[in-house]
């Protein structure tokens, strides 16, 4: 009995041990147990309705019938109807006749004038060599013969970014002055950015017809909400006291924001309308298919016949443009930064000849910046701008580019010479024929890319789709996703969840949703599988991000549907180039934002796991990724909207789904309704995952606010 | 140099009454204002209030008037609602109940344009973290006020210059103001504040965001700035030596409501409380205290010597206290002679201090 009392400590603590042990068994049960149980109730509702499979006919709403009807009046009462005589319809003819101005004024403007202006702009943003660059960028525009194409998409890309910022600018401001406008605004613009951009097209076209003014209307609605919320950003982030300062000295209203928060809010401003540029490139081409012609028409009529050269060379082109204008317009953001007139790389500085052709530069810019004084310094004096006398390079440029264009009018030789001529597009379709003979099956054997977009086909996209278009019952597929959404988040978001889902159905687009789902689900987890592990890999290695970040970039800049056709040329058209262009659209928001992730964990926390003996594989796996988790999960977010986006585009060159039925809409007069309706039914499965996703993020987020 | 041409007009005007007058101001926080105020009426407590209806007394019944000249100085601690209140002066936080009245005229009654044209002739502002606009160069930074008011850009640079070369910064001009050390950088916002030629100027902590070193020179200079220029000025601060060493008048504050208000003197030789007593311990008494308040009365002979003035600190007669055990006399503003000082007397003031020091740790009393 003596024995028994110091045993009985040990004892007391083992149990309370085990005890403890027990508890944390139980609760991993218990959340097993919820998820068997879910598990359970799904597979026994799919028992029961076993015969059911797809969405039944006879519950669908006939909306797009409504929609034809509509669409109908629409056409009746175009000429009649007060709301066209006096709003849709002068509206539409303003925009009209300032695209025409603009349009007119590019193609009036000598090739070389407009090939100057843009290697000068480009050079007082960002330096010489990318000046030059920018230059030879235009003049490819002409080489490739698409001079008149590219000067349209211009155009048509400065008369909806004009009309964005003049709408974005104004309301960003009173969105920052007034918190209800805010608040009424964000999730207007939330949904505005988490659509892809193809279902704007169809209201729009249902209103304004098919031609270039709607294609206008659609770009702005796309790509307003950037300059608004940066605008609105940017104002409200200028510090309170700063603005306290300026009341403090009676400042108006009006004279804060003009002389305070607006230029203080300038940069941010500027990377709203940088970011509209962009997202206005990115749906260039998508507006072709409701008449913006220009290079999207390009790449999407080529595309159609098949001439993968062609698209691409006219591809090639908006990527240029886009690049350009993203440099240009992202440096000038960056005010302040006087950039140093030098073209070759700094790290070559040291060489004999580099420092020679530097001074022999210096010195004609020496000579350029007297004489644009000698220029700039009368003539301020006659203007009375003294501000001239600041900038003798840009007097002097301005004045080259008029007698330019002066001249180019005297003479009538305005036109892009035929002598300055380049094509690739044979050698192209002569790699698309030599993939087709060589890489579909390498070797005469089974091994290459047709396998490999066979295999994603048998094995993944068809039994994926077959899943869930009619193998399960469609009350199995919506019962799973409120129970997933009540698990994420709650009865609200299962609610939310559960109504998107069977509105899929009711909308008549049961199938063709579940066949897009799958296609989502494929690119998704491929985007993940290479992003995550790249992005890992990207955080742990200095040299890697480097090599990396060119890459994710370039993906970045090229609109969504140029992507595509690279693509095309490894693995023809069909679903599979739609789900690899996804992958590849997606993959910078998975790498960038793991390796964010990891990269931010660096620090006090890696260091105190490192001290503990733990390998990196261990400090990894139990001290980065968890910390991590946030952000890559945040990085999923965004992969899947941007998957949704690309593989809807995808419908254009044989993707299927969805995407396919809200062209054919848009193409056949009388298919409006049922592309209306597939529109919206991306509109529900994009807010269906987005909301979901977002539940997802905000359960990890406690986890980096106990870091 | 700093004082304009209408100054005299000005001074003879309202010579009768201070130029800024508060009463009873308190600032709540929250929605439910009025159940606030109630309670506050039946003098319930700040926790009790905010208990009960989740708003925050920010201030409360502050009431003080400042003379013309004087640097009236708030001294609390961080969350003791100096902040507000001094913002609550402006306007730029509205007071909740009570008036500010400058000049006369109750602020709380002008609309929006009548409030500006307060603030761009009478008042000025110079702030914790400075407050200046980033994208404005130094010049344009100090001239802000006058091209509020619509002056043209000569007469605005003009003036500008002129008050940049008070501060020391003419050579600075057209550098930008993150190109400024902090403590230039508080020059301009002081040279700001003079350039509309305010008659009362509000200080929020201007001085707490510098190195030491930087914060005398910059103390010595407004000192000397008020010297010759003569304004109104209110002067938030943490710093209780700061607060000693600047203000004529000074309000402890704590908890949104003043503690004790008096002249430096009063406060060292006299804390009203606890508290304060806290902050007077490692003061500096001897440089606060005059000899008026520990010299012994006239009784009989007068000593010989050289007498020293009535209003003089101790750290003025230390020397000659110490070099003789002599009492030395004390005369008034007339030279008549009216009392004497002696080691003794001084040695009992500064002991005094510092056994209230040790009894204070003995109790470990909790800091606030």
């Amino acid at each position: 009995m003596t024995t028994a009392a110091p045993s009985a400590a040990p004892s007391e603590a083992s149990s309370t041990i085990e005890a403890r042990l027990a508890l944390d068994r139980q609760r991993r049960m218990r959340s097993g147990g919820g998820l068997a149980i879910g598990v359970a109730v799904l597979v026994a509702v799919q028992i029961a309705l076993s015969s059911l499979g797809g969405f039944p006919e006879s519950l669908v709403i006939p909306l797009a019938d409504w929609i034809d009807d509509a669409r109908r009046w629409v056409i009746n009462n175009q000429t009649s109807h007060w709301s066209f005589s006096f709003f849709f319809n002068p509206v539409s003819d303003m925009i009209d006749w300032g695209l025409r101005a603009v349009e007119w004024f590019l193609l009036w403007l000598p090739w070389y004038v407009v090939v100057g202006a843009t290697a000068m702009v480009a050079t007082s943003v960002l330096g010489l060599r990318a000046g030059l660059l920018a230059g030879v960028g235009v003049l490819y525009f002409g080489a490739i013969g698409l001079w008149t194409e590219s000067l349209q998409t211009v155009a048509l890309m400065a008369v909806a970014v004009a009309i964005s910022v003049a709408i974005g600018v104004p309301v960003g401001i009173a969105a920052a002055r007034y918190d209800r406008l805010q608040q009424a605004l964000r999730p207007a613009l939330d949904a505005m950015q988490t659509l892809p951009a193809f279902v704007y097209l169809i209201p729009v076209v249902l209103l304004f017809g098919v031609a270039r003014v709607p294609a206008i209307i659609a770009t702005v609605v796309y790509a307003l909400p950037p300059v608004i919320r940066l605008t609105n950003l940017g104002i409200r982030t200028v510090p309170a006291v700063t603005v306290e300062a300026a009341e403090m000295f009676g400042a108006t209203p009006r004279q804060t924001l003009r002389k305070v928060q607006f230029p203080l809010a300038l940069p941010s401003v500027l990377t709203g309308i940088n970011q509209t540029i962009m997202m206005a490139l990115s749906i260039v081409v998508i507006a072709a298919l409701i008449g913006a012609g220009g290079l999207g028409q390009v790449v999407l009529v080529s595309l159609r016949g098949l001439f993968v050269g062609r698209a691409l060379e006219a591809g090639l082109a908006i990527v240029v443009l886009a690049v350009i204008m993203d440099r240009v317009t992202h440096g000038a953001a960056g005010i302040g930064t006087r950039r140093r007139l030098r073209l070759m790389p700094d790290a070559l500085a040291h060489l004999e000849p580099v420092r020679w052709v530097e001074s022999v530069l210096s010195a004609i810019d020496g000579g350029l910046s007297r004489a644009g004084s000698m220029l700039a310094v009368p003539m301020s004096r006659k203007l009375g701008v003294e501000a001239l006398v600041r900038h003798p390079r840009k007097v002097l440029g301005g004045a080259l580019l008029l007698v330019g264009t002066l001249v180019g009018a005297a003479i009538g030789r305005a036109d892009f010479p035929g002598a300055i001529s380049f094509s690739f597009a044979d050698r192209i379709d002569w790699l698309v024929d030599w993939v087709r003979d060589n890489l579909y099956e390498i070797g005469g054997t089974w091994f290459g890319t047709g396998w490999f977009s066979d295999s994603i086909t048998i094995y993944a996209v068809t039994p994926l789709r077959e899943l869930f278009s009619s193998d399960l019952a469609w009350p199995v597929v919506v019962l799973a996703v409120a129970l997933a959404a009540w698990r994420l988040g709650g009865p609200a978001l299962a609610a939310f969840c559960t109504a998107c889902a069977a509105g899929l159905g009711f909308l008549g687009m049961w199938t063709l949703s579940m066949d897009t789902f799958a296609q989502v689900i494929v690119a998704v987890a491929m985007a993940i599988l290479c992003g995550i592990p790249l992005g890992v890999l990207a955080a742990r290695n200095d040299r890697f991000e480097r090599m990396l970040k060119p890459v994710l970039d370039f993906l970045q800049t090229i609109p969504s549907f140029v992507l595509l056709v690279p693509v095309i040329i490894m693995f023809n058209v069909g679903r599979i180039p739609g789900i690899i262009a996804s992958v590849l659209y997606a993959l910078p928001a998975a790498t960038r934002l793991t390796n964010l992730g990891i990269r931010q964990v660096e620090g006090e926390a890696t260091e105190a796991s490192k001290a503990f003996g733990a390998t990196r594989g261990q400090t990894l796996r139990k001290v980065q990724l968890p910390l991590a988790a946030p952000s890559i999960i945040a990085g999923i977010n965004q992969t899947v909207m941007l998957v949704l986006a690309m593989v809807v585009i995808a419908g254009l060159v044989g993707g299927g789904g969805l995407g396919l039925e809200t062209v054919k809409g848009l193409r056949r007069t009388d298919s409006v309704g049922s592309g209306f309706v597939a529109g919206m039914a991306i509109v529900l499965l994009a807010m269906l995952l987005d909301r979901m996703l977002q539940a997802w993020t905000r359960r990890f987020t406690p986890v980096a606010g106990g870091n | 140099m700093v004082a304009a041409a209408g100054d005299e007009a000005v001074q003879a005007g309202i010579e009768a009454a201070a130029p800024l007058v508060c009463t009873e101001i308190t600032k709540v926080f929250g929605e439910d204002l009025a159940a606030a105020l109630t309670l506050l009426d039946e003098g319930a407590s700040r926790q009790v209030v905010q208990e009960r209806t989740g708003c925050l007394i920010a201030v409360r019944d502050a009431t003080f008037s400042v003379e013309r000249g004087e640097i009236f100085v708030v001294m609390g601690l961080s969350g003791s609602g100096k902040s507000t209140l001094i913002r609550c002066l402006s306007r730029l936080i509205e007071p909740t109940s009570g008036t500010v009245e400058i000049d006369g005229t109750p602020i709380g009654d002008l609309d929006d344009e009548g409030l500006r044209e307060l603030r761009r002739s009478r008042l000025s502002m110079v702030f914790q973290h400075f407050g200046l606009f980033p994208h404005r160069k130094v010049i344009d930074n100090v001239a802000f006020g006058l091209e509020i008011q619509g002056a043209t850009k000569a007469d605005r640079y003009e003036r500008a210059l002129q008050v940049l070369e008070v501060v020391g910064l003419q050579d600075w001009t057209d550098h930008f103001p993150q190109q400024l050390s902090g403590g230039m950088q508080q020059r301009v916002g002081l040279a700001r504040a003079l350039c509309v030629e305010p008659e009362i100027l509000f200080f929020d902590e201007p001085f707490s965001a510098l190195d030491p070193l930087i914060r005398r020179d910059m103390q010595d200079e407004l000192l000397s700035l008020q010297a010759s220029m003569r304004r109104t000025l209110v002067f938030i601060t943490h710093d209780f030596h700061e607060a000693l060493k600047l203000g004529d008048r000074i309000a402890i504050m704590k908890d949104g409501e003043f503690v004790q208000v008096g002249t430096p003197e009063q406060i060292v030789s006299a804390p009203a409380d606890e508290y304060v007593r806290e902050f007077t311990e490692d003061a500096p008494k001897t440089k606060v205290v005059t000899v008026g308040s520990v010299m012994r009365p006239l009784d009989g002979e007068t000593p010989a010597g050289e007498p020293v003035s009535l209003g003089a600190v101790l750290d003025d007669v230390l020397p000659r206290l110490l070099a003789s055990p002599e009492a030395l006399c004390v005369a008034d503003d007339q030279g008549q002679v009216v009392g004497t000082v002696d080691r003794d007397r001084v040695a009992a003031l500064l002991d005094e201090g510092s056994r209230a020091g040790a009894a204070a740790g003995d109790r470990t009393v909790e800091p606030r």
